[in-house]
């Protein structure tokens, strides 16, 4: 009897080591990266960036409504200034920290890391520099958005998890500093990120004008709240080197899905039909005969006819005037920053007296004429447009206003900035509501109450409140 | 067989020879008590002492037996063991019982350790096999729903979809909460794996959970192990409760030992479940459109130079024009130029055949062969069970092939192996989308409609000859295609999915009896599955065309090795086990996706894919090693002691952190053997029990290391992202510790039972990612922390209020109530959000109930919803109010059973108090003006669509903003009064209006309150009508029994107050619950089933 207890005893040992191990695995996830190229961190941030710069979402991204390009079909909860449904704010916030600028942050902390020497430590420093231009933009997008946010203490992982919110006018000032050295540590003949970069190809010099251009912007915000800073920074911005007529910050998608221009993505890729042109811009070009227009939109029964922004009510997409096919290619850029813009900026310099090579009015026709031409009008059309519509020195902020913000038309975010700065164009208030209703500011995201509850007490306090009325520190009249 | 017995006979003999002269020679038979029929193999032994023998071919057994032995020891597998006096006779015959017909005799308990349920000093119900088989569900864990106090079920209305099982209550504030299933003492598999997206309600299929591969047909009987005390010997995976099913095991039978058990069932939708639609007015948004009244798109479609109404096929809702017969309307599927029906115009009338006519009658055989038998060394059981149900939707079937074998062989005395394998298939076609998606078709019906449709036309009319798909929802009179919705039947017959399932579980142990006290056991499980998941979206679809393909391997393997010892000294009786346990599983997933849609139609599979396609590759592995150890003393049949232990070492916490150990104590004392109470005759039982027990639990894996995210390849530039979750190197396992105690009693010659349970328990130190500031870079982050309660009573009572020999009436109730709080979360953190649907959420909140429902809120005046000044909702300024609780406040369960000589009723109903549920169908379906309160009358009997007409100003129009008072209200004025009060406490009188999108019923002039409702029910859930043939009628045939039933499930829902919906939806198992969207109604079934045993 007692071998076959030995006998079992060993068959059990032996099943039981034939099936089961007592080895333990090591708890490391084998199909997930723990160390990655730098370049792909880039890319990927680059990718994230021009998307939720350029994105119509109305998940993420609602400012072609807040500028009132746009208006909603059927479901028109965001155009009359819902955003809670969908945690816009979240996303939004979410999109620039998350996506982009924490990207950027640890491409950056892995370039510091490496040792380099010479033509590659140049390179590197470049490379910094490139990364720094998109992490001003976007914290300059998240100060527009909401004021005050976490600057100095963001994006520290699980070193601070509730990070506490900065001025925004100290923000401004630290990121026109970070923008300043960016653009003089860019050495142009040298190289950066190469075939990663897939908006300037690896250029430092594109990427030094971009910087210049950012610059530009971040002074012109400043004018009617530190009037030197805004000088000063407008004027040795333009002295580095801004874009130049023909030149700007375009990102081609590259047609493949998910790399597809947003509107394309919402009407080929998603399939549905959910925006039309609003009467506020169709209705202002109607009114100054601008040669975009057919650019633009469609018409409807041989009118432009814009859908009523902020109805109460349904209107369908049959009846109005649609979007051209140049807005439903694949392929088609997102606008960062390019020369109209900077052309306005300089215009509204010129006027206010600062020192940028040229007059306010040849800066304003020179921006139109760029805008017209980038939308495949003649030169003959922006002549005569602007002989129709002059630039009126007495009424600079209405003219650089409304003309600026024509020619933002696929730039939401930067449109609904310059339209709360500069006051132009008049808007219309949704049906019910009143001027003063049109949002000048996004609340914080819907969680921040929840998850960073004293630095967002201590915003909400410093800011006034944290509802879509309340002014942004650089938002004067 | 005839051999055997020779052999048989030799052995005797043998033993003959060895016995010494002081012996006395015992005989007799061993029957069955069921049938009468003898059993061969039936182990006799002499207590005390080592001898002993087995019963022959006739059930005969002849015993030498030491001349003062007292007591003989009759045991068989499956039976209950029996010891029986000598007294002095030389003749004992015996009838023994089948082992689970006497729920208080022996329990199966963890590790699949057979326990006297006397002893048990915790919670465990038992029921029979019965309970699941009967009245067959394809997921058997819906057939526990009512049947057992702390279990709590909630069943997904789709055609072998999941069920969420809960036992006392949430433990885990984000992670895995669901029970822990074993078979025969081995755990398996119960994942659901669902997409997220399924889970949060964004649409996909549900699969399922993985336990409902366990074949209800070869079930001999479930124990649900409730608290930590009962399961702690299973460890970290046990912490949620377990449920152990113990398969069936060969027996002897009577005859030849085969058993067929055929049911049909059908299932019709309950209409009380479905979304009432008005029938007054058809498709639109309002008054937006072409023709002179606004109602209609207006076009020469007839060429016969007149304009034509045309039905606003673009939209989907109905605020359209009102229905009017005289009205002649070109209807959808008169707009196609290539169609016979081209131009036909038809009145503007409600449908003869609305969204109801859909729906199918479900059909489902169930057949079950069985063979069984046992012989003196062992037993075997062989069970094939193929299962085809075609579901309540068109093209939605589910075949499942189940075939399973058991053994036992006894080598010798001491050395036995017994084993069994399950190998299940499960093919299905056409599972229900889900949730929020077009793939799921009760998202039109129940939200976004035009109320003109007829659905018989949209069967008939789904696809054109040349392939492409017609729809109701057209984008315009001249775009023939859908720009919303697809064809609810192109959803069906064109973009359905498939899936395959092919499992195996089961054992191999070998038992050496080392001593008659002391038993060795090696026992190795696994538990294999692939399956495939393929599915589509067809080329013409509203959305994207798309095929993809999910496969995953899943293996689980556990094997132990246990010394159990089981010994009585003196009035002392102690049982235990020492063992260890070492488990493993990998769980390898890939998912392949076109990207861009399919380039040529009909072709599924990935290549087919405009862009280059996409992939995702997941391997789990994960691995845990345990010691474990139990004791259990007994003094005198009367006082218990049970001590458990047991020591993990887990892969997914890191070094240092990884070893974690946590003890059980429990206690019993039967009060029935106390001085006092021994001699009362009225109690026949009495129990009080009490434990205290911790459980450890590890982190999900792969928690404790970051890794980067990866994007769509850019070209030929990857793309790689910081993860938005941040791991946490520093994990440390989680710990709940318990309570519990009990009281049982039998009384009155067991006519009147009761067990009650109270318990409180407490989970520490829990591993979740939390919510983190977006601002930090990351989402959310891995933290320990947290602490949630539990806190309960269980009630069962068992009344048998009449009893005589033809006919008994016996009452089950179950009845229990589980208080559930957070008590903290992490460090300032007081909310933990589950997930977002979207104006609400489901979280867990510090000093709430787990599964709390946030949104914004009424305005409350005297305890009133209030309306502003304009006669609309007032709305919470905080949009994060705490408006509802997915926990219910108790549940019940009833059953009466009612047997009458052969015929036995069985009626189950099942109760629920309390709990809430967040509802987007009636969300939509309001504001869509598809749900039938949306039309109608107001105060004034006036239609309620029409304008508001005032007085003093005459018709307001349709404008959104000031109502009109009744004082005011011209006599033919339309709208609305919105129940509630006035801020200053008077009834609202308001008439606003309530004729299109965007005005009362619209859910953006309400709080997100006005859909939250509550979840009670009452349900006649389960009715049986079973008739067992007389014996005599088949004397002369190999039929040895045949018993005839008829059963329902779901048959009637006897009260709920949801109006459009079963208060019981839920989106799939886990814990994203309390929210109903695009929920199916409950199909109620009614079953015939014929069981004949040869």
């Amino acid at each position: 009897m007692k071998s076959i207890k030995y006998i079992s005893i060993a068959l059990m040992l032996i099943f039981t080591i034939g099936i089961t191990s007592c080895d333990l695995p090591d708890n490391q996830n084998p199909k997930a990266a723990t160390e990655v190229p730098v370049n792909t961190l880039f890319t990927n941030a680059l990718i994230s960036f021009a998307n939720q710069v350029n994105s119509s979402s109305v998940n993420s991204n609602p400012s072609r409504l807040l500028a009132q390009y746009w208006q909603e079909t059927t479901y028109f909860d965001e155009a009359r200034y819902n955003f809670q449904d969908r945690g816009i704010s979240d996303s939004y916030s979410s999109a620039f920290y998350k996506d982009v600028i924490m990207d950027l942050k640890e491409a950056a902390s892995i370039i510091s890391a490496t040792d380099a020497t010479g033509s590659l430590a140049i390179e590197n420093a470049n490379k910094l520099a490139v990364m720094e231009v998109m992490s001003v933009y976007s914290f300059q997008c998240l100060v527009d958005a909401f004021g005050n946010i976490p600057y100095s203490e963001a994006l520290m992982g699980s070193e601070n998890s509730s990070p506490s919110y900065d001025d925004a006018a100290t923000i401004y000032a630290d990121l026109l500093s970070r923008i300043s050295s960016a653009i003089s540590s860019m050495d142009d003949s040298y190289g950066s990120f190469g075939s990663a970069d897939i908006l300037f190809g690896g250029d430092v010099a594109s990427w030094k004008k971009f910087a210049a251009s950012v610059k530009l912007r971040l002074g012109i915000r400043l004018a009617d709240v530190d009037a030197s800073a805004a000088k000063s920074a407008v004027e040795s911005a333009y002295s580095a080197g801004v874009f130049e007529a023909g030149e700007g910050a375009l990102f081609y998608y590259n047609g493949v899905v998910p790399h597809v221009n947003t509107i394309y993505s919402h009407f080929s890729v998603s399939n549905r039909k959910d925006w039309l042109p609003a009467n506020t811009i169709v209705d202002k070009m109607n009114e100054l005969g601008d040669p975009r227009i057919g650019k633009y939109f469609t018409q409807y029964e041989g009118e432009y006819i814009g859908a009523i922004y902020g109805l109460n009510g349904a209107q369908s997409y049959n009846n109005f005037s649609n979007f051209t096919d140049r807005f439903m290619a694949a392929t088609f850029e997102a606008d960062l920053l390019s020369y109209p813009e900077v052309a306005f900026i300089l215009a509204e310099a010129a006027q206010r007296g600062w020192s940028v090579g040229g007059t306010a009015e040849d800066y304003f026709n020179s921006a139109v004429k760029a805008s017209i031409v980038y939308w495949e009008c003649t030169e003959a059309e922006a002549d005569a447009y602007l002989a129709a519509n002059a630039y009126d020195a007495a009424n600079w902020k209405e003219s650089i206003g409304v003309q600026k913000w024509i020619a933002l038309y696929n730039q939401g975010v930067e449109a609904w900035a310059e339209w709360r700065r500069l006051d132009y164009p008049i808007l219309n208030p949704p049906e019910d509501m009143t001027y003063a209703d049109i949002p000048v500011r996004m609340p914080y995201p819907y969680d921040e109450e929840e998850l960073n509850p004293d630095g967002y007490a201590a915003a909400v306090s410093a800011m006034g409140g944290d509802d879509m009325s309340i002014k942004l520190f650089w938002d004067k009249n | 067989m005839k051999k055997i017995a020779i052999f048989l006979s030799i052995l005797l003999f043998m033993g003959n020879l060895v016995s010494n002269a002081q012996t006395k020679t015992l005989t007799g038979t061993v029957t069955s008590a069921e049938d009468g029929s003898s059993i061969p193999g039936v182990s006799v032994s002499v207590k005390g002492t080592t001898l002993g023998t087995v019963t022959d071919i006739d059930g005969n057994y002849n015993l030498k037996a030491p001349g003062d032995a007292s007591v003989l020891i009759f045991s068989f597998v499956g039976m209950a063991t029996q010891e029986v006096s000598i007294d002095g006779r030389s003749s004992i015959d015996v009838q023994m019982e089948n082992a689970d017909i006497t729920v208080d005799e022996v329990v199966v308990t963890a590790l699949g350790i057979q326990r006297e349920k006397k002893s048990l000093g915790f919670g465990a119900t038992e029921l029979g096999g019965d309970a699941v088989s009967e009245v067959k569900e394809t997921n058997f864990v819906n057939s526990l729903s009512g049947k057992v106090a702390g279990v709590q079920i909630r069943q997904a209305n789709t055609m072998g979809g999941s069920s969420n099982i809960l036992i006392r209550g949430t433990t885990s504030l984000t992670g895995n909460n669901q029970a822990l299933f074993v078979v025969d003492g081995v755990p398996i598999d119960n994942a659901n794996t669902n997409t997220s997206n399924q889970t949060s309600g964004w649409g996909g299929y549900d699969y399922g959970n993985a336990a409902m591969d366990i074949n209800p047909d070869d079930i001999e009987s479930i124990t649900v192990l409730k608290g930590a005390a009962a399961s702690a010997l299973y460890g970290s995976r046990a912490a949620n409760g377990v449920v152990l099913v113990t398969t069936k095991k060969g027996k002897h039978k009577k005859g030849l030992g085969i058993t067929i058990n055929s049911q049909v069932q059908i299932s019709k939708a309950d209409k009380s479940t479905m979304p009432k639609h008005q029938k007054l007015y058809g498709g639109g948004y309002g008054p937006f459109y072409e023709d002179p009244t606004a109602y209609f798109f207006y076009a020469d479609i007839d060429g016969d130079g007149v304009e034509d109404l045309i039905t606003p096929t673009s939209e989907d809702a109905s605020w359209g024009a009102a229905f009017d017969p005289n009205l002649m309307v070109i209807h959808w599927d008169a707009l196609d130029p290539t169609s016979p029906k081209f131009g036909e115009k038809r009145p503007w009338v409600a449908p003869e055949h609305d969204y109801t006519y859909f729906f199918e009658t479900g059909l489902k055989f169930s057949n079950n062969v069985s063979f069984e038998g046992a012989h003196d060394k062992g037993t075997f059981r062989l069970s094939y069970t193929n299962v085809d149900e075609n579901g309540i939707l068109p093209n939605s079937e589910i075949k499942k092939n189940t075939l399973s074998f058991a053994a036992v062989h006894n080598f010798t005395d001491k050395l036995s192996v017994d084993a069994s394998i399950t190998y299940v298939k499960t093919d299905a076609v056409g599972r229900y989308g889900t949730g929020y998606d077009e793939g799921n078709v009760m998202q039109s019906f129940g939200q976004w409609i035009e109320t003109n449709v007829d659905f018989k036309r949209l069967k008939e009319d789904y696809i054109s000859p040349d392939g492409r798909q017609r729809t109701w929802n057209y984008a315009y009179y001249d775009e023939l295609v859908p720009i919303y919705f697809d064809n609810p039947y192109w959803v069906r017959y064109m973009n359905f999915q498939d899936d395959e399932r092919n499992r195996f579980f089961g054992y191999a142990a070998l038992n050496y009896k080392i001593t008659d006290w002391l038993t060795f056991t090696g026992r190795t499980a696994i538990d294999y599955y692939t399956q495939i998941q393929n599915e589509r979206v067809a080329v013409g679809s509203n959305g994207t065309s798309d095929f993809t393909k999910r496969t995953r391997t899943f293996n689980q393997r556990n094997t132990d090795v246990m010394l159990k010892f089981n010994k009585n000294i003196n009035e002392f009786s102690i049982n235990g086990i020492v063992g260890g346990n070492f488990y493993q599983s990998n769980i390898e997933s890939t998912t392949g996706s076109t990207v861009g849609g399919l380039i040529v139609p009909g072709l599924y599979t990935i290549s087919n894919s405009v862009s280059p396609v996409s992939v995702s590759e997941s391997l789990q592995e994960k691995g845990m090693n345990s010691a474990y150890a139990q004791a259990s003393v007994g003094y005198n049949n009367f006082v218990y002691l049970d001590v458990t232990g047991r020591y993990d070492v887990s892969s997914t916490l890191p070094d240092g952190n990884n070893a974690y150990f946590y003890p059980s104590v429990s206690g019993s004392l039967i009060l029935s053997e106390l001085g006092g109470m021994k001699d009362a005759s009225w109690l026949n039982f009495g129990k009080f029990r009490m434990n205290y027990a911790e459980v450890g639990n590890d982190a999900p894996i792969y928690s404790t290391t970051s890794t980067y995210s990866q994007g769509t390849n850019w070209g030929d530039l990857a793309l790689f992202s910081v993860n938005s979750t941040l791991q946490n190197p520093d994990l440390k396992p989680e710990r709940t510790k318990s309570y519990e105690a009990g009281l049982e009693g039998r009384m009155f010659n067991d006519r009147f039972g009761f067990d009650i349970s109270v318990y409180k328990s407490n989970s520490y130190d829990q591993i979740m990612p939390v919510l983190v500031s977006r601002s930090s870079g990351y989402t959310s982050r891995y933290v320990n922390s947290g602490e949630i309660q539990n806190k309960g009573i269980e009630l069962s009572l068992d009344v048998t209020p009449v009893r005589t020999s033809d006919f008994s009436w016996d009452i089950t109730l179950n009845w229990f109530k589980n208080k559930n709080e957070v008590i903290s979360l992490y460090e300032g953190v007081s909310n933990l959000l589950l997930t977002s649907a979207w104006d609400v959420t489901i979280n867990n909140t510090v000093g709430q109930p787990a599964g709390v429902i946030r949104g914004t809120d009424f305005v409350y005046t005297n305890g009133q919803p209030t309306v502003n000044e304009n006669g609309y909702y007032m709305i919470s300024d905080a949009e994060d109010e705490i408006i509802g609780n997915v926990n219910p406040d108790w549940n019940a369960g009833l059953i009466n059973k009612f047997t009458y000589k052969n015929i036995t009723l069985n009626v189950l109903l099942d109760m629920q108090q309390g709990g809430d549920i967040y509802s987007i169908n009636t969300k939509y379906g309001q504001a869509t003006g598809v749900y039938a309160e949306t039309a109608g009358t107001n105060v004034l009997g006036n239609p309620m669509r029409d304008n508001v007409v005032s007085q003093s100003e005459g018709d307001m129009g349709a404008h959104f903003g000031g109502g009109v008072p009744l004082s005011d209200a011209a006599s033919n004025s339309g709208g609305t009064i919105l129940p509630g009060v006035k801020a200053d406490g008077t009834p609202n009188d308001i008439l606003i209006n309530s004729g299109r999108w965007g005005r009362a019923f619209y859910y953006n002039n309400s709080p997100t309150a006005r859909y939250v409702f509550d979840a009670s029910y009452l349900k006649l859930r389960e009715v049986s009508l079973a008739y067992t043939l007389p014996k005599a009628w088949f004397n002369n045939t190999p039929i040895q029994n045949l018993t005839l039933s008829a059963v329902g499930r779901n048959l009637w829902i006897i009260s709920k107050n949801t109006e459009h919906f079963d208060p019981e939806s839920g989106l799939s198992s886990g814990n994203k619950q309390g929210i109903e969207s695009g929920a199916y109604p409950t199909a109620r079934t009614f079953g015939f089933n014929v069981k004949i045993g040869f």
